[in-house]
């Protein structure tokens, strides 16, 4: 049974149809890649699954249980935890405090929090900035404590808002070993990218969305020569040009 | 405690040491009439100050209302007292109460408003509370009550602990008001320590993200303005038992809440100390200008605290707090990107 299941959702926004009947699975371990163009509906879907939008219609289940227009809060306890694309650091509390506040959705016990935050700041190896306040960090270290603070409430699915945006390729390369790192913890995860080469290759399953349609899933490299997803990604014209030299 | 923590607590600890010893001793040392009145006013409204500071200072929620929760107290134990004789001790206990369910009544829809919105929320609060009041005979409308003074065989007005009324010498005022306020500070301290606290400082920073991280949000706000108004209503009985007498335009008017409020912010915003030392500063600053300046120099205060509050948002919107801490090198403020990250991440996870 998938972990997470996503049944058919649909999202809405008055004459905007950002997602249009959306299905896809999540099995526990696994790392399933979303990605689409800018404006696919990426974020949205995202945002229906982590409890901060209620999808118009379908279903969301999550462990066996119909988690449909669960707040976000709610779903943390069930094991589901998110990052944001946008970091959101806890700008005048230190790296160890912003991770405790993860913690603390699975201890009432500020010296059990703060273990559980040390253990994390070593695993995203943030060690050393554990005293600096999380508004004097780099952008490729805040994304580090929004990874280690999801980690922190010791979710079983990990829900990553476009973690790569915004790091230089080395960067990137680390982020990639990280995320394979929580999934040896047994964490599954969604990765929601634009950037389909980084995508790719750390994914075991993707999903594709373009105009808030799933256009196509699958293996990575059997998406990636999929016409449908390279006419979305480089345009009809260049699909045309493609099969008229093939 | 790690030893992480330990190491700078001795030195923390003798501050608050000698803090204490001071406050005990001042009005052995300062023994006039004056400096009583300024002592007994500056720990009542540090209590005001430090009760406010856990909403608004560590859960970031500007309220502009908290002198609704002072004169709930203070009609509550009042009330009870002229009306029915029941002592000041129930009746503080009763004015919390009904603090605590007022609070958690208006509470629940205001903290749906975000950002500004609910600071101007309060605004109406308060200003609604004290039309009612002013307009309600049953509590003495615009005119207020008057405590009757507790009297001896002789017809001597007397002190009476049971009464909650001293009038041979107001020191007990002095030390009740200290212990609350004491009481008061070592919460905030408890508060900053424990999940609380850290909940409702990532609630402060940054809602959509504490969310994120499993914090019920509406829940956590609601226990920081239940805190805030208990503290806030036993402080407003304590206060009309010192005055044994009340009305509408002394505990319930904005002035009051908007001091309660600037005072927390010029000594420094969520942290324990700073509503301290805000109103070590401001009171007494306060009463020697209106003493100085007689009846005429009502405004002359008001404008000290407006330009105190322009001058620390200007260049210290920490409070005077951030300004000692400018003196202490200490290894947050300082300058970020010293060392680089370590280079993998993924080889330290084995």
């Amino acid at each position: 049974m998938p972990l997470l299941e996503v049944d058919r959702v649909t999202m809405r926004f008055g004459g905007l149809l950002a997602n249009d009947a959306v299905s896809f699975g999540v099995e526990p371990g696994q790392i399933v890649g979303l990605i689409g163009p800018n404006g696919a509906g990426k974020t949205t879907l995202f945002n229906c699954i982590s409890g901060f939008l209620r999808p118009t219609s379908g279903h969301i289940r999550f462990a066996g249980q119909d988690v449909t227009g669960w707040p976000a809060e709610r779903l943390v306890h069930a094991g589901l935890a998110r990052t944001f694309q946008i970091v959101r650091t806890f700008t005048d509390m230190t790296v160890r405090e912003n991770v405790m506040v993860g913690a603390f959705a699975r201890t009432n016990s500020t010296a059990e929090a703060r273990r559980i935050a040390d253990e994390l700041l070593a695993f995203t190896g943030l060690a050393s900035r554990a005293d600096v306040l999380g508004g004097n960090l780099t952008v490729a270290e805040k994304k580090r404590v929004e990874l280690a603070r999801a980690l922190a409430t010791q979710p079983r699915l990990l829900l990553l808002d476009e973690v790569m945006s915004g790091l230089t390729p080395a960067e990137r390369g680390q982020a990639v070993d990280l995320i394979r790192a929580v999934r040896e913890r047994g964490i599954a995860v969604v990765l929601v990218e634009h950037i389909m080469e980084v995508v790719m290759p750390v994914s075991d399953w993707v999903v594709v969305l373009s105009s808030g349609r799933k256009i196509a899933e699958g293996p990575p490299a059997t998406v990636a020569r999929d016409p449908d997803v390279i006419a979305a990604y480089l345009g009809e014209r260049y699909r045309q040009r493609m099969q008229e030299e093939a | 405690m790690t030893a992480h923590n330990r190491r700078p607590l001795p030195k923390r600890s003798l501050v608050w040491l000698s803090v204490i010893v001071v406050a005990l001793a001042a009005p052995l040392v300062f023994r006039s009439d004056t400096a009583l009145n300024i002592g007994i006013l500056l720990l009542l409204y540090a209590t005001l100050a430090q009760a406010w500071n856990i909403l608004g200072g560590l859960a970031g929620q500007i309220s502009f209302g908290n002198a609704v929760f002072f004169g709930i107290g203070a009609y509550t134990s009042t009330v009870l007292l002229v009306r029915a004789g029941v002592s000041p001790w129930l009746g503080m206990l009763a004015g919390a109460a009904l603090a605590l369910v007022v609070a958690l009544l208006v509470g629940f829809p205001m903290f749906r408003l975000g950002g500004h919105y609910f600071a101007i929320a309060t605004i109406a609060l308060g200003e609604i509370a004290s039309t009612i009041v002013t307009n309600w005979d049953a509590v003495g409308g615009a005119t207020g009550i008057v405590i009757p003074l507790v009297r001896d065989a002789q017809g001597q007005p007397s002190d009476s602990w049971r009464m909650l009324q001293f009038n041979q010498s107001r020191l007990p005022y002095y030390y009740l008001a200290l212990v609350l306020l004491a009481l008061t500070t070592l919460v905030t301290a408890l508060i900053l320590r424990s999940k609380l606290g850290y909940y409702l400082r990532a609630i402060r920073n940054d809602q959509q993200a504490a969310r994120a991280l499993g914090v019920a949000v509406l829940r956590y706000k609601l226990a920081a303005i239940a805190l805030s108004a208990i503290f806030t209503a036993i402080a407003g009985t304590l206060y009309a038992q010192y005055l044994l007498y009340i009305d509408p335009e002394t505990t319930m008017r904005l002035d009051l809440s908007v001091l309660a409020a600037l005072i927390a912010i010029l000594g420094g915003v969520g942290t324990v100390a700073g509503p301290l030392i805000g109103a070590a500063v401001m009171v007494p600053m306060s009463e020697l200008t209106r003493a100085f300046l007689g009846g005429g120099g009502n405004a002359i205060d008001l404008l000290l605290y407006g330009g105190l509050i322009v001058l620390i948002s200007l260049f210290e919107p920490q409070g005077l707090i951030g300004i000692g801490r400018r003196f202490r090198r200490s290894p947050r403020s300082q300058p970020v990107a010293v060392e680089p990250a370590p280079v993998s991440s993924s080889e330290e996870a084995h």
